[in-house]
């Protein structure tokens, strides 16, 4: 098993508030890690301090042995690391089209003339782009992909969830963090939603995701390793069974969801 | 030695000016988050609605130097006022969520309405008008420096004024209710402080301070004119955000650290003070550059 | 292509077209407040018609070629008009301040950096031409020069721009636009308030001053300006529908709808909001330079906040980021005034007042910008 994502006692500080306190965390590759905690326990703060949208005050994180501690966000995204936000950040004056390829910026030609000049080039980048935007949402939901030109501000708070998962998995990044996917569903919605998450994740068998969550039964069936988050430490680690048998977690967190 | 302390002087004078629009600008954005880019034009409002007032006067008959001046700044507060809570209430507060720039820009258009009115309406608006001067100019003498009795009393007024709205801030209910709006205003209205009412005295507040320092003006050099506002309320907004938006003592920092560099630059440069204008505007694109968020940090920045 | 839809859109072209030589040939007031009513009376009906919404996704989302439209359509209202000068000049007046507004609308339109020292710039460009009219380089290169002046001014002030976020950005381009108008008073070299004369643009050695004349067919010098300003705006109006319709565009968008998460997902934000500021001041200043070029004359009183206030307000009433709203709303803020004495004083007060309204009660233009859509591209 190859390690391919490391944080070493990351700290991160805001004002007199410590969110994240000597973080230590490794992830294989190809594997599903959770990260559960109560609110306000870091989980958030950890992928942002990952993606480089706030700055780490103590630690490092690496990727394949590289240092990405410190980077600005988008030369992190070309290390192929790709994320879901808890409250859904996407274009809403952009179809779904559009907020889906933007996910697809390492492969999209800027260039000026072949934007401008160069149109029959352009218009079969379209077409190419068209076809993987396409047969990724059928994977989530064939009356979606029907809509695939459809303004976003006209669809669903679901299909909006499905279509950020959509953007960041259109990259096909090594790491992926989904921050509670699947908040505002359905049980019979979550289950079918993570379904076909991992139904593309065959495609994709390299990538390993970071799931936050708060429903235990999605826990329970997707993640192989979890961590258990409080105050912005770590307070747990191991399989999902042996996690839940800790009796602190059980106490302090179980008990009370 | 003399001239030095005449310059400075005079540079406290504009300080304290560009101070009380800096504090009315930064009491809005601690408030509502919002620029409210109408406040220099209300300023200009405030001098005119003075020189009105001081013009009924003289009309009636009366001629009371003192009261005048009582009379002219409470007519120019009253306006200011009113029209600062009207343009919150009728504009501001209803597009609280809507962008950042709709708002600017909504606001900046607020101004040149009023801005134009002004030059439109006023007879002969499009010149520069005559200020009354509601204080004695006369000269007084300290240890060889000479300064007019009316920018003493300005500056103290100036100076009181700026005291008075920091008392007020810390020590009253309004304040502590401004305070806790300005802090966290969902947090402030669960614990049963009116929102609506507080920021709209926090607009009225700011924007009779805008009147006050329009009336100033208008006495210290004699004239207004339409545009006057639109100078000060840019100074005014760089003077805020260099001090940092939010923060009442960075605002007055703030103006007079623009009043200093101006004032300086007429001592360095006698035969450049035409550009005046222009090295002012240039010193805030360069401070814009050095502080982004302004010497004291600006307190409130978006979450992700 | 069904082509009811191509006959229903023809149609209101061609209204659009004879709308507009009714306006400019208009002499009585109430001829020209009649074609306001008209106008307005139209724009509710077909907006709320399917002819409507079937003109804007055919202007949309058809190829390059539905760009023609705009030239063939221009040159008919200047043959109509062909031998009034005032007539002409307004023509040419609201080509040049839509190519300006073009430059606006990929600055703030699609990455949504404001500047509201639009005049600034077009002054920019202006003086450019004033200064280079005399030393002999061929007129078109002059326009080019006036754009490289202000993309690289603009250049300058984006830096402390980027630094800075929203409000602090338009802080920045107010206080340069005021610094330039001060400026330009003050100093004497560039003419102080009296201004400078301009020379006129010669292309291929003809001077634009002289007449055009076919046989019978006496056209009025102004008709050269149109012309060169209508091949300006067309190829910048048809580039900058390129930049919408592409990658780059998708990515400007992403800038202006949400930094956070365009960042996360490799953008350049930064390197995008520079290369719009650049772009959109290269095409304010080619048109202020064609504009002193063609008035042989310009004074900083040309190039006041309130111009950059009336710059942006066309493109606030127009539909912020509808390139094909561009000149109708021009000819809106720059035809109207003129042609209502009694208004003319009025124009920032009454416009002014219009983009408060539209602002506060949240109407996206007249003409809102349709999404972007690459049915046609890929088959659909």
């Amino acid at each position: 098993m190859t390690r391919l994502f490391s944080a070493k006692d990351v700290s991160v500080k805001f004002g007199g508030l410590q969110a994240l306190d000597s973080l230590s965390l490794d992830i294989n590759e190809g594997t599903i890690t959770g990260l559960i905690g109560p609110n306000g326990s870091g989980k958030t703060t950890f992928f942002n301090a990952v993606t480089g949208l706030c700055n780490l005050s103590g630690g490092q994180v690496s990727i394949d042995g590289k240092e990405i501690g410190g980077l600005p966000a988008r030369q992190i995204y070309q290390f192929g690391v790709t994320r879901t936000f808890q409250r859904s950040r996407l274009c809403l004056s952009l179809s779904v089209f559009d907020n889906i390829v933007i996910g697809r910026q390492n492969s999209l030609d800027l260039g000026i003339f072949s934007n401008l000049i160069r149109r029959r080039q352009f218009n079969q980048s379209v077409r190419e782009n068209y076809e993987r935007v396409h047969g990724l949402l059928r994977a989530f939901s064939e009356p979606l992909a029907q809509r695939i030109f459809d303004p976003l501000h006209r669809l669903n708070m679901i299909d909006r969830r499905r279509i950020e998962v959509c953007r960041a998995l259109i990259a096909e990044p090594r790491l992926l963090l989904l921050d509670e996917p699947s908040a505002g569903m359905t049980p019979d919605e979550t289950r079918e939603f993570m379904g076909d998450i991992l139904n593309v994740r065959k495609h994709n068998p390299r990538m390993s995701i970071i799931i936050i969550e708060h429903e235990m039964d999605i826990m329970q069936r997707v993640a192989e390793h979890c961590v258990v988050l409080n105050y912005g430490r770590k307070v747990a680690e191991g399989t999902f069974e042996a996690v839940v048998a800790d009796p602190w977690v059980q106490e302090a967190y179980l008990g009370a969801s | 030695m003399a001239i030095f302390f005449e310059f400075v002087f005079n540079g406290a004078v504009l300080g304290i000016m560009y101070a009380l629009v800096a504090v009315g600008f930064t009491l809005f954005f601690g408030v509502l988050d919002v620029i409210k880019f109408s406040h220099g034009d209300v300023l200009t409002l405030g001098a005119f609605s003075g020189l009105i007032a001081f013009l009924a006067l003289q009309l009636v008959g009366l001629d009371l130097p003192f009261l005048g001046l009582i009379f002219v700044l409470l007519v120019a507060c009253l306006v200011t006022g009113a029209i600062g809570a009207g343009i919150g209430q009728l504009f501001v507060i209803p597009m609280r969520n809507s962008s950042a720039f709709n708002i600017l820009l909504m606001t900046l258009m607020i101004g040149t309405v009023i801005r134009e009115s002004i030059r439109l309406f006023y007879p002969n608006g499009a010149n520069p008008k005559a200020f009354p001067s509601l204080l004695p100019k006369t000269p007084i003498e300290l240890g060889g420096v000479f300064l007019r009795l009316d920018s003493l009393i300005l500056l103290a007024l100036g100076f009181a004024v700026v005291f008075l709205t920091h008392w007020l801030i810390r020590h009253t209910k309004l304040g502590l209710a401004i305070r806790a709006v300005a802090q966290d205003g969902d947090t402030a209205q669960a614990m049963g402080i009116p929102f609506r009412r507080t920021v709209l005295a926090t607009f009225a507040l700011g924007s009779l301070l805008a009147g006050i320092a329009g009336v100033m003006h208008g006495i210290y050099y004699s004239e207004i004119n339409f545009s006057v506002g639109l100078l000060l309320g840019i100074i005014g907004f760089s003077a805020a955000v260099v001090g940092g938006l939010g923060s009442i003592w960075g605002a007055i920092i703030g103006g007079f650290t623009f009043a200093a560099l101006q004032t300086l630059w007429v001592v360095v440069f006698p035969d450049a003070s035409g550009y005046r204008d222009v090295f002012a505007f240039a010193a805030i694109i360069i401070a814009m550059t050095i502080f982004p968020t302004g010497i004291i940090a600006e307190r409130y920045s978006e979450r992700v | 292509m069904n082509p009811l839809r191509v006959v229903s859109s023809v149609a209101i072209i061609a209204f659009a077209v004879v709308w507009t030589i009714v306006v400019l040939a208009a002499e009585e007031q109430w001829q020209v407040g009649a074609a306001l009513a008209v106008a307005a009376v139209a724009i509710v009906a077909v907006s709320r018609m399917k002819a409507g919404a079937e003109l804007a996704s055919l202007l949309t989302d058809s190829g390059s070629w539905v760009v023609w439209t705009i030239p063939v359509a221009v040159v008919a209202i200047a043959v109509a008009i062909h031998e009034d000068h005032f007539q002409l000049m307004m023509l040419a007046s609201v080509l040049i301040y839509g190519l300006a507004c073009i430059g606006l609308t990929i600055q703030f339109g699609y990455a949504g950096v404001i500047n509201f020292a639009g005049a600034a710039f077009f002054g920019v460009g202006g003086y450019t031409a004033a200064v280079m009219g005399s030393t002999g380089v061929p007129s078109l290169l002059i326009l080019l020069a006036g754009g490289f002046m202000a993309a690289l001014i603009g250049s300058i002030i984006i830096l402390p721009v980027l630094r800075t976020q929203g409000h602090y950005a338009a802080l920045i381009t107010i206080a340069f636009g005021l610094l330039f108008r001060s400026f330009l008073e003050v100093n004497p070299a560039l003419g102080g308030p009296q201004g400078l004369k301009v020379e006129g643009a010669s292309v291929a050695g003809h001077s634009l001053l002289n007449g055009i004349t076919f046989g019978s067919f006496e056209a009025s010098f102004y008709l050269n300006y149109v012309l060169l300003a209508l091949a300006a705006f067309t190829l910048f109006f048809l580039l900058a529908r390129n930049l919408e319709k592409s990658w780059i565009g998708l990515n400007l968008d992403a800038v202006r709808e949400d930094t956070v998460g365009a960042s996360v997902f490799g953008i350049n934000v930064a390197g995008w909001r520079i290369f719009a500021f650049v772009v959109g001041n290269f095409l304010i200043g080619v048109a202020g330079a064609l504009f002193a070029m063609m008035q042989n004359f310009i004074a900083p009183s040309n190039f006041t906040f309130s111009d950059s206030l009336l710059m942006l307000s066309i493109i606030v009433l127009g539909g912020i980021g509808n390139l094909w709203a561009v000149l109708p709303a021009a000819i809106l803020v720059v035809v109207f005034p003129e042609k209502l004495q009694g208004i003319g004083e009025y124009r920032i007060l009454v416009f002014a007042i219009l983009v408060v309204l539209f602002l506060r009660f949240r109407l996206a233009g007249l003409f809102p910008r349709a999404i972007r859509q690459f049915r046609r591209e890929v088959g659909q």
